[in-house]
């Protein structure tokens, strides 16, 4: 068990670090932050500046390694940069030190952990519908196989898989809360209630596609299930059907738990265009906007973060498999 | 391939729907532009704009079915011409990702060794990666307006999972009895490759081929919808889509048009996919 | 088995009939959108404290440095928290704010003493939680930071006229000689040359005096927490999400403000008009067509809305060091080719059309200019003909656009007009970030849009960073059109020292002809700015200089839920219909 762990561990640390090295060489490709962060009446002089202060002098490796933290700090900016080298410090990666954003000019572990709460808020309410909607549904068609209510929940999961949140968003927040006043027109809100108020109608757009997805899955799981030896045993035993019923429905609920815990790298990459439409100031906005301002120190957070969020699911979702289910083996 | 599949394909409806929808769908965009009655690209500014500057309602002006778009072009032109532009992009990477998939699958699948990991670990890191993030990264270093660069940015991204099931599948060929047999009997590798595995992988390239074209319409529009897909002044469905619906209070219609096609091809392509999968590897 | 079949069949289409239902459902239960406010004020007849007023941008601010800020949106944020010396009134005229008169010249035009105000505090500073006065060496200091190098200020070669700064700049002195504080509240400027703009630059946001205390204190970090003796002292700040500004009770001036100001970045302008309609922000200044047409015809926004020619010009920019561009016929074509007034059709009438590089506004525009640019579809073909190329141009030319709906649309007239004489063009969308370093460089980009809003009520303020070639740089020009001409050169250099004002408006008419005549640029457009705002938002009125300048409103509170009763159009109906009504509850 350890041993497998250790070597989950060991590929996340190499995937992770090659997704580091990728997404510094695009970002160096991208455009100039000068230009982007000082905007069109920059002169020589400011964007010299900018480029000193947060080392976009230095050639590019050095860079790299700077950030990487396996040279000494390449930031004047940083806090531990220290003009004499012989007292220079380190501040990268491996310190800990995500570097300063360019547009926010703060620490991108502050930016980025301001911005994921309301993310994590967004995707909780998105977890919930899906599950609430995909396993009630999908339990309900399996239960009434074949008649009427399965197709009709079928087809509409079919649907609900083909309807993109680029037209659900728009037709949601122009009728259903600015026509019909139902919910507040985007934005975030202030307070613990308003962002939970502000949450629901994007956390619906966003569950759409999970929850056709899991109604789907959790009826053929069902099926499945109902139709093994032991519940057909249990059936014959005489258990009664609510006690069956639940035997079948623990164990159909693995896939779904598989799904859900690499449904991850879709709360961040799902909700951009979400939180686009919506204003919702979360990680998916924060990786446009640093993506257009070329605000490269943000953009490897995020997908640092993203891709740590990705291998650490895929893991957990396999232990909790493990956990759920005594016959799966943690093996290749 | 199994031969009862196309009697199962048969018998199911919802497969037979989604057929038919694909079929609308590539009709439009196949002689969507031959039909169209304008320039996609004119702009009619005398008549297509209204007073207030706003988009001509449909029939309001001869000649123009469904009226125009915010800077006065033909709707029903550009919608026919977006369709072309939708489909050819998406047709066109899933070609070159199916492709290239299937050959990273089975290449690793059945050679296994250092290559095979190395493919394995690529895949990983392909999908820890924010889908939708890497492609504006990448559509910004390229900074080409250019179809081919979305095709390429489509279809590279999105070879993953089809590379990770064929494997599995070859994998599972390869241990097969009368593989084994033709290896043992010094049958060249390609032949085996040939005859034995790609006809048994088939059925999964053609069900997820099936449903990658309809992910990849979402995925094109989803970047047009960002503003970072086709080159302008041409259209496609998402780039209609995205100016609509800034008009949404006023002319909701300039959304739903792009959109009921969006969706009506997608949901085709994933019903088809669907009975493809039924009909090819049946769990009852 | 028929029975079985016939299920199917429902199951097939019952879904699809029930969603077409409901939605047909909701289609007819859909209200109109709310035909005026859905708040008025409570009509207080006089001024008072108290509120929080919401505006938005839909982009983000880029500092709170004063001396650093140069953009619309931060200039829009630093007016809240600093002062200037001088002001501009509504009509643009001069007026004193932290002096305490507007200086008059010396006899030679070198020598301007300004006095300050007495008692004007700062905002609490480190060392000072009460903060202190503001003294003639704060502004010292303020002038000192600016030219300094390492302070990296966009605006330093405004101020290189003053004597000495050069030098200063250079290192190579300690002080700037031409800046003398004469006595605790007087100091004194001395300028190398008489320049005319002088006091139109000492009113720029770069000039707002800053406490030397917060720059040594927080360093780098100084602009997270700006301190100036402005009418609101700055709260927080999430960028790319919103600042917050809370009212200062210690301000020089006293009169009503709200207690808390609010200014959410990075709002697109279509989601930003649905929200103001609902009454969760309080102003907007920039709208899609569709709500431009709504608010300009509504008759309740009739009182809260104003539309107003805003500062600035815009064309197309054509690369002179390119070919074909470095031909003049090939130029002009492109001058006669664009169909102005179609333009300002397909906009919703949000621009007016225009043929010389001065907004009116400006001194030194003429509504007769002789070379004035038009439409003229024939001429262009002359021109075209002229150039060499009477049966079209054989290569695609690049348009350069950065990315946003807007400059999309442009892209797209100005291709379609450029076809009709012959001229293909390839458009091609690059980030802001990209677009700006690439036309700033010279022989780059060979045709793009090119924009430029107002400094100061100066033509100087135009035609010099647009087309004087001290401006082409092998970096980050503002003369992005790379024009260069000698003879504008010293038509511009002769206009800024000129001291009598009807010779030196002469002097601009001059060379707006010449621009216009030499096509420079194609001149297009000017930007119609149409300003909405709540009822409840008093005291507001657009400036014709300062964007969005919403230091002096005062909010007509209670207004809160006057609200309900004031929607007499229905759009309550389908709400009580649903309990998740609930949900809707205020935002703010």
């Amino acid at each position: 068990m350890s041993a497998y762990i250790a070597r989950r561990l060991l590929s996340a640390l190499l995937v992770l670090a090659a997704v580091i090295t990728l997404v510094f060489l695009l970002m160096t490709q991208i455009g100039d932050p000068a230009a982007a962060t000082l905007g069109n009446r920059a002169n020589e002089q400011t964007v010299a500046s900018f480029n000193a202060r947060y080392g976009l002098d230095r050639p590019v490796p050095t860079q790299f390694l700077g950030y990487l933290g396996v040279i000494p700090c390449q930031r004047p900016n940083s806090g531990v940069y220290d003009e004499d080298p012989a007292k220079n410090g380190y501040c990268g990666l491996l310190q800990g030190d995500f570097g300063e954003s360019f547009l926010h000019n703060d620490a991108v572990t502050e930016v980025i952990l301001r911005r994921l709460p309301r993310t994590l808020l967004l995707g909780a309410f998105a977890l919930v519908f899906e599950l609430l909607l995909g396993i009630g549904f999908g339990v309900l068609a399996a239960l009434r196989r074949n008649r009427w209510q399965d197709t009709s929940i079928m087809s509409l999961a079919y649907l609900g898989q083909s309807l993109p949140s680029y037209v659900t968003g728009p037709i949601f927040l122009t009728y259903a809360a600015f026509l019909f006043g139902l919910f507040p027109v985007g934005g975030y809100g202030t307070t613990p209630l308003e962002h939970v108020q502000h949450a629901l109608l994007p956390a619906f757009t966003l569950a759409i596609l999970g929850a056709s997805t899991y109604a789907r899955v959790t009826r053929s799981e069902m099926l499945d299930a109902l139709q093994s030896d032991y519940v057909r045993t249990a059936k014959a035993k005489g258990l009664g059907r609510r006690r069956v019923l639940g035997h079948a429905l623990r164990n159909a609920l693995l896939p779904v738990v598989t799904l859900a815990g690499l449904s991850l790298r879709l709360l961040v990459g799902g909700a951009i265009i979400t939180e686009a439409i919506f204003g919702w100031p979360g990680m998916g906005k924060l990786a446009v906007e640093s993506i257009v301002n070329v605000d490269a120190p943000t953009v490897m957070g995020v997908v640092f973060f993203v891709a740590l969020a990705v291998q650490l699911g895929n893991l957990l979702a396999d232990l909790a498999v493990a956990a759920l289910d005594p016959r799966v083996r943690l093996a290749d | 391939m199994d031969p009862r599949a196309w009697t199962r394909f048969r018998k199911n409806k919802g497969a037979f729907l989604g057929l038919a929808l694909v079929a609308v769908a590539t009709l439009t965009a196949a002689l969507g532009p031959a039909l169209a009655p304008h320039d996609p690209n004119e702009q009619f500014r005398e008549t297509l704009i209204d007073a207030r500057g706003l988009p001509e309602a449909p029939l309001a002006v001869d000649g123009h079915l469904l009226g125009s778009d915010s800077i006065g072009r033909d709707e029903l032109s550009r919608l026919l011409h977006g369709g072309a532009v939708t489909m050819l992009v998406a047709f066109l990477a899933t070609a070159l990702a199916v492709s290239l998939g299937t050959f990273i699958g089975v290449t690793s699948g059945f050679f296994r060794g250092p290559l095979d990991a190395a493919f394995m670990r690529l895949v990983d890191l392909l999908l820890s990666l924010p889908f939708l993030l890497l492609a504006i990264a990448i559509k910004r270093v390229v900074d080409d307006p250019g179809l081919w660069v979305l095709v390429l940015i489509l279809s590279l991204l999105s070879w993953t999972t089809l590379a990770r099931v064929v494997r599995a599948k070859t994998l599972q060929v390869r241990e097969l009895e009368y593989v084994l047999a033709a290896r043992a009997l010094g049958m060249d590798a390609s032949r085996i490759l040939l005859r034995h595995v790609l006809p048994n992988v088939a059925g999964p390239i053609i069900v997820l081929g099936t449903t990658l074209v309809a992910q990849l319409i979402l995925f094109e529009s989803a970047l047009s919808f960002l503003g970072l897909g086709v080159e302008p002044p041409n259209a496609s469905w998402g780039s209609m889509l995205r100016e609509g619906s800034e008009l949404i209070d006023s002319a909701p219609r300039l959304l739903l048009y792009p959109a009921a096609f969006i969706v009506m091809t997608v949901f085709g392509f994933n019903l088809l996919g669907e009975g493809l999968r039924d009909a090819f590897d049946p769990k009852e | 088995m028929a029975a079985r079949k016939r299920r199917d069949a429902i199951g097939c289409i019952a879904p699809v009939a029930g969603l077409l239902g409901v939605a047909l459902l909701l289609l007819a239960l859909v209200p109109e959108r709310p035909a005026g406010p859905r708040y008025e004020g409570a009509g207080n007849p006089t001024p008072r404290n108290g509120g929080t007023f919401v505006f938005h941008h839909e982009s983000n601010v880029r500092s709170l440095d004063p001396q650093v800020a140069y953009d619309e949106l931060s200039t829009m944020a630093n007016r809240l928290v600093f002062d200037g010396l001088l002001d501009y009134d509504q009509e643009g005229e001069l007026v004193p704010s932290l002096a305490v008169a507007v200086p008059t010249p010396s006899e030679d035009g070198r020598l301007f003493r300004f006095r300050l105000r007495q008692g004007v505090r700062f905002h609490p500073l480190p060392g000072h939680p009460e903060g202190r006065e503001l003294v003639a060496e704060d502004v010292r200091y303020t002038m000192e930071r600016l030219l300094r190098e390492e302070t990296g200020s966009p605006g330093a070669g405004f101020y290189m006229a003053i004597e000495g700064a050069e030098a200063f700049r250079e290192g190579e002195a300690a002080a700037i000689r031409g800046v003398k504080v004469l006595d605790r509240y007087t100091i004194e400027f001395r300028l190398a040359e008489p320049d005319q703009s002088f006091l139109y630059v000492m009113a720029m946001p770069f000039a707002y005096p800053v406490a030397r205390e917060t720059f040594e204190h927080y360093g780098d970090e100084a602009d997270r927490h700006p301190s100036g003796v402005g009418p609101f002292t700055f709260a927080s700040w999430e960028r790319g999400v919103q600042l917050t500004f809370a009212r200062n009770d210690a301000y020089w001036r006293e009169y009503a403000r709200p207690d808390r100001m609010v200014f959410l970045e990075n709002i697109q302008r279509h989601l930003a008009g649905l929200r103001f309609m609902n009454g969760q922000i309080d102003a907007i200044h920039r709208q899609t067509l569709d709500h431009w047409a709504h608010f300009s015809q509504a008759e309740r926004w009739a009182n809260s809305r104003q539309t107003f020619p805003r500062a600035s010009i815009w064309g197309v920019a054509m690369n002179h060091e390119m070919e074909p561009f470095d031909d003049v016929h090939f130029r002009r074509a492109v001058a006669f080719a664009i169909d102005r007034e179609g333009w300002a059709r397909a906009r919703g009438n949000l621009i007016t059309p225009t043929g010389q590089p001065l907004p009116p506004q400006i001194m030194g525009y003429d509504e007769d200019l002789p070379n004035a640019q038009s439409f003229d579809l024939e001429r262009a073909k002359e021109e075209m003909a002229l150039a060499g190329y009477p049966d079209g141009y054989p290569r695609e030319i690049e348009y350069w656009g950065s990315d946003g709906d807007v400059s999309r649309i442009y892209a797209e007239l100005l291709q379609q007009d450029l076809a009709r004489i012959g001229i293909r063009v390839r458009i091609r969308y690059v980030s802001f970030a990209v677009f700006l370093e690439q036309t700033g460089k010279p022989k780059t980009v060979e045709l793009l849009m090119g924009g430029w809003n107002i400094d100061y009520p100066d033509p100087s303020s135009f035609l010099e960073p647009l087309f004087h070639s001290k401006n082409h740089r092998p970096e980050n020009s503002s003369n992005r059109s790379h024009y260069q001409n000698p003879e504008l050169d010293e038509l511009l250099d002769r206009a800024r020292r000129e001291t009598d004002a009807e010779r030196r408006r002469a002097m601009y008419v001059e060379a707006s002809d010449l621009l216009a005549e030499d096509a420079a640029w194609a001149f297009a457009y000017l930007p119609l700015t149409q300003e909405v705002w709540q009822p409840y938002v008093m005291n507001y009125r657009p400036h014709p200089l300062w964007a969005e300048d919403y230091r002096s409103v005062w909010l007509d509170l209670p207004r809160k839920r006057v609200a309900q009763q004031l929607l007499g159009d229905g759009s309550s109906l389908p709400a009580a219909f649903f309990p998740l009504g609930l949900f809707a509850g205020g935002s703010r």
